[in-house]
C-alpha cells in the first residue's frame, strides 16, 4: 500500500507506464498532452513525436471524426465507455480500438481535458467474425443436410431440428421444439426412451451414443420408418447435450426386403422343383395301383366309393403340389397380342360350369386395344380373381368387370359385391402362404401377383367405400 | 386357388375310344407300381405289354429287335435325366410312338421332347383311362409284314 501521496503518484505512473493498453491525455481541444508505452506501441508514435499534436492524427482518412462528440461529452462531465471504433497506425495499419475516455479535472473541479484508455481488439473482433462465419458455414450444412439432425439436452427434450428432420418426421421445428425426444419413436423406445437417458447419465454406458445403431423412428402421422441413428456428446455451459443424426434407411431396407424375397423366391423354385418330382411321381404310382385295384373291385360296392375318393384326394394333394410349383416357378410367359375381353368371357364361362360358381354373375362391359400377354397364364390370373370374389360372396352375387386402355396400358377393373377386405388382412393380401380361409394354400394373389409381375403388369386390390372388393389389373399394349 | 387348371400339356381327348387292336406296349418306368399299374390296365385292354426298369434295358430290347407300337417313357430314370434316351429309342425304332411321362416338365422339355418326336408328354400323376386313350388312339404307320 502506497503510505504517502508521492508514492500513490509513483505507483500509479507505474502502472500507467506498464499497461499494454494506450493511455494518453489530451485537452478539450484534442491536444496531445502524455503519452504511455503502450500508446508508443499501439499507435508507433513516440511520445516526443505526438504529445502537442492533436489526437485526430489517429482518425484514418475517411473515417467519421467522433472526436469531436467524444470530447462535448467529456467537457459536459460525462464519461464515454467501450466505444468502439476503428483507429490508424503511424505505418498506417488499420486498428480495432474499444475506447474509455473520462475527464480530467483542475483543482477547482473543472474539466480540463480527457483521458483515453484504448484497447487494441482487432485480434478479438477478428476471432468473433471468424466465429461468426463459421457458425454460417456450419448453420448451412446443417440446414442443408439430408439427413435429420436434432439436439437435445440431458433431460430429452428437443432444442434443435433441421430442416432435414422437418421432412423426415413432418413435424416443423417450431412444433417439437422444447418437447421430448420420445415423441419421434414408437413404443416401447417412447416409454423406455427416459430410463435410457437416465442409465446413461448415471453410468456412463453408452448403447447408441458414438457407436450408432438401426433403429424405428415414427413420423407425425404415426407411420413408421428405419433410421441409422448417430449420437454424439457435448457439453455447452456446463450443461450436456446430445447430437443425434438420422438416416432414413427406408429405401435400403425396401431394396434389401425385395433381394431378401426374391432370393427366398429362387430358394423356394429349387426346392419346389425337387418336391413336385419326389412328390408327384410316387403319386402317380398310388395313383395308378388304386385305380387298378379299384377296377377289380366289384361296381358299386363300398370299396369301389372308396378308392374313388383315394383317387379324388390325390388329386387334390397333386393340385396343391401344382399350385405351389405355379408360385415357386412361374413359367416365363409366352407374350402375344391377345384380346383380354375375350379371355375373361371364356374364364368367367369355365368357373360358371362348376357348380361352385354357378350363382357368381359375371358381366364385362368396355374395350381395350390387344394385350402382349400369355392367355393361359392369363386364365389363371382371372380365375383367381374370380374365384375369391365367388368364395367372398358364397357363390352368389355380380361380379362387374370393365375393361379400358389408358397411359400404353389395358386396365381391368373387377368389382364384387362381397363384404370387402378384412381390415386386419389387407396389408397381407400378397404374402405367400397367408390365408383368410379355412381351406386353401394361401398362395392364390401372390401367384397372381407374380404372374403379372412377369408380364410387366401390376395388381391393386382395395375395398371402396360403397362396399365389396375392387381388383385393378393393368397390363401392357401390343405394340401392333 | 384350387380351381386352376394349367393346361401345360395338349388336352387328351375323351372322344378317342379305349378299345383299339392289340397292340406291342413297353412300358419303361423306375417306379414298380408304376408299371404293375400300366401292364394290368392295358393289359386289361387286350395290348401285350413289356415292362423295363431302366434305360439301358429298354435299349437292350429294341436294339435286340423287339417291335413295339407303343413306347410308353418316364422323362427321369436311374440311368437318364434327359432327352438323350427318347433320341436313341427313336433312333432304333422310328416306328414305334412314344408316349413320355413326366413328374416336372418345363415347357422347354415338353417342347424339346415333342421335337425329337414324341407323341404326347403326360404330367404325372395321370389318369389310367387316359392314358390307355393315349395309347389306343397312337398313330401307327403301316408295317411291312
Amino acid at each position: 500500500m502506497p503510505t504517502s501521496p508521492d508514492e500513490a503518484v509513483r505507483v500509479l505512473a507505474a502502472l500507467v507506464e506498464s499497461s499494454n493498453d494506450a493511455i494518453f491525455t489530451k485537452d478539450l481541444d484534442g491536444n496531445v498532452q502524455t503519452w504511455n508505452r503502450g500508446a508508443e506501441l499501439m499507435y508507433g508514435y513516440a511520445a516526443d513525436e505526438i504529445v502537442g499534436r492533436n489526437v485526430s492524427l489517429l482518425v484514418p482518412p475517411g473515417h467519421p471524426d467522433e472526436i469531436r462528440g467524444i470530447l462535448a461529452k467529456i467537457g459536459s462531465g460525462e464519461l464515454v465507455r467501450h466505444f468502439e471504433t476503428v483507429r490508424q497506425t503511424k505505418d498506417g495499419r488499420r486498428l480495432d480500438v474499444s475506447l474509455a475516455v473520462s475527464p480530467l479535472r483542475d483543482a477547482a473541479g473543472a474539466v480540463v481535458g480527457a483521458s483515453t484508455i484504448a484497447r487494441d481488439i482487432t485480434a478479438r473482433k477478428r476471432d468473433v467474425e471468424r466465429l461468426r462465419e463459421s457458425e454460417a458455414r456450419l448453420r448451412s450444412i446443417v440446414d442443408a443436410a439430408v439427413d435429420g439432425i436434432i439436439v437435445i439436452d440431458s433431460r430429452g427434450r428437443i432444442e434443435a431440428f433441421n430442416p432435414g428432420a422437418e421432412r423426415l418426421f413432418g413435424y416443423r421445428a417450431d412444433e417439437v421444439l422444447g418437447l421430448s425426444v420420445s415423441i419421434l419413436m414408437p413404443q416401447p423406445d417412447r416409454d423406455e426412451h427416459d430410463g435410457y437417458m437416465a442409465r446413461y447419465l448415471e453410468t456412463g454406458e453408452a448403447r447408441i451414443i458414438g457407436i450408432g445403431r438401426e433403429v424405428p423412428a415414427m413420423r407425425k402421422d404415426g407411420s413408421t420408418f428405419p433410421v441409422h441413428l448417430s449420437v454424439g456428446e457435448m457439453t455447452l455451459e456446463g450443461e450436456r447435450k446430445f447430437t443425434g443424426i438420422l438416416h432414413d434407411l427406408s429405401t435400403r431396407v425396401q431394396m434389401e426386403d425385395r433381394l431378401r424375397e426374391q432370393a427366398a423366391l429362387v430358394r423356394l423354385g429349387e426346392m419346389a422343383a425337387v418336391i413336385a418330382h419326389e412328390v408327384k411321381n410316387p403319386l402317380a404310382a398310388v395313383r395308378g395301383a388304386i385305380q387298378v385295384i379299384g377296377n377289380r373291385l366289384p361296381a358299386g360296392s363300398r370299396e369301389a366309393g372308396v378308392v374313388t375318393d383315394i383317387i379324388a384326394r390325390i388329386d387334390t394333394l397333386n393340385q396343391l403340389v401344382k399350385d405351389l410349383l405355379l408360385f415357386a416357378r412361374p413359367p416365363q410367359p409366352r407374350l402375344l397380342p391377345l384380346d383380354v375381353s375375350l379371355v375373361l368371357e371364356a374364364t368367367a364361362a369355365l368357373l360358371n360350369q362348376d357348380a361352385a360358381h354357378a350363382g357368381m354373375h359375371v358381366t364385362i362391359s368396355g374395350q381395350a386395344p390387344p394385350v402382349m400377354a400369355d392367355a393361359e397364364l392369363l386364365k389363371i390370373v382371372f380365375i383367381n380373381l374370380f374365384v375369391n370374389s365367388s368364395q367372398a360372396m358364397k357363390g352368389h352375387g355380380d361380379v362387374e368387370v370393365t375393361v379400358a386402355a389408358g397411359n400404353g396400358a389395358c386396365v381391368i377393373v373387377v368389382t364384387d359385391t362381397g363384404p370387402g377386405i378384412p381390415a386386419a388382412a389387407r396389408e397381407k393380401l400378397f404374402t405367400p402362404f397367408f390365408t383368410t380361409k379355412s381351406r386353401g394354400t394361401g398362395l392364390g394373389l401372390s401367384t397372381v401377383k407374380r404372374l403379372l409381375e412377369a408380364h410387366h403388369g401390376s395388381i391393386e386390390l382395395e375395398s371402396p367405400e360403397t362396399g365389396g372388393t375392387r381388383a385393378t389389373v393393368r397390363l401392357p399394349l401390343a405394340n401392333l | 386357388m384350387s380351381v386352376i387348371a394349367v393346361a401345360e400339356y395338349p388336352e387328351m381327348s375323351p372322344q378317342m375310344a379305349e378299345k383299339s387292336p392289340p397292340l406291342q406296349v413297353l412300358v419303361v418306368d423306375d417306379e414298380s407300381l408304376i408299371r404293375w399299374s400300366l401292364v394290368e390296365a392295358l393289359g386289361d385292354r387286350g395290348h401285350r405289354v413289356d415292362e423295363a426298369g431302366d434305360g439301358a434295358s429298354a435299349v437292350n430290347l429294341l436294339a435286340g429287335g423287339r417291335r413295339f407300337d407303343v413306347v410308353v417313357l418316364d422323362y427321369r430314370l436311374p440311368d437318364s435325366n434327359d432327352l438323350q434316351l427318347l433320341e436313341m429309342i427313336r433312333n432304333l425304332s422310328p416306328d414305334s410312338t412314344v408316349i413320355m411321362m413326366t413328374a416336372f416338365g418345363t415347357p422347354e422339355m415338353v417342347e424339346g421332347a415333342l421335337r425329337l418326336g414324341a407323341y404326347r408328354v403326360v404330367p404325372k400323376p395321370f389318369d389310367l383311362h387316359d392314358m390307355a386313350r393315349l395309347v389306343a388312339e397312337a398313330p401307327r404307320p403301316a408295317r411291312g409284314i
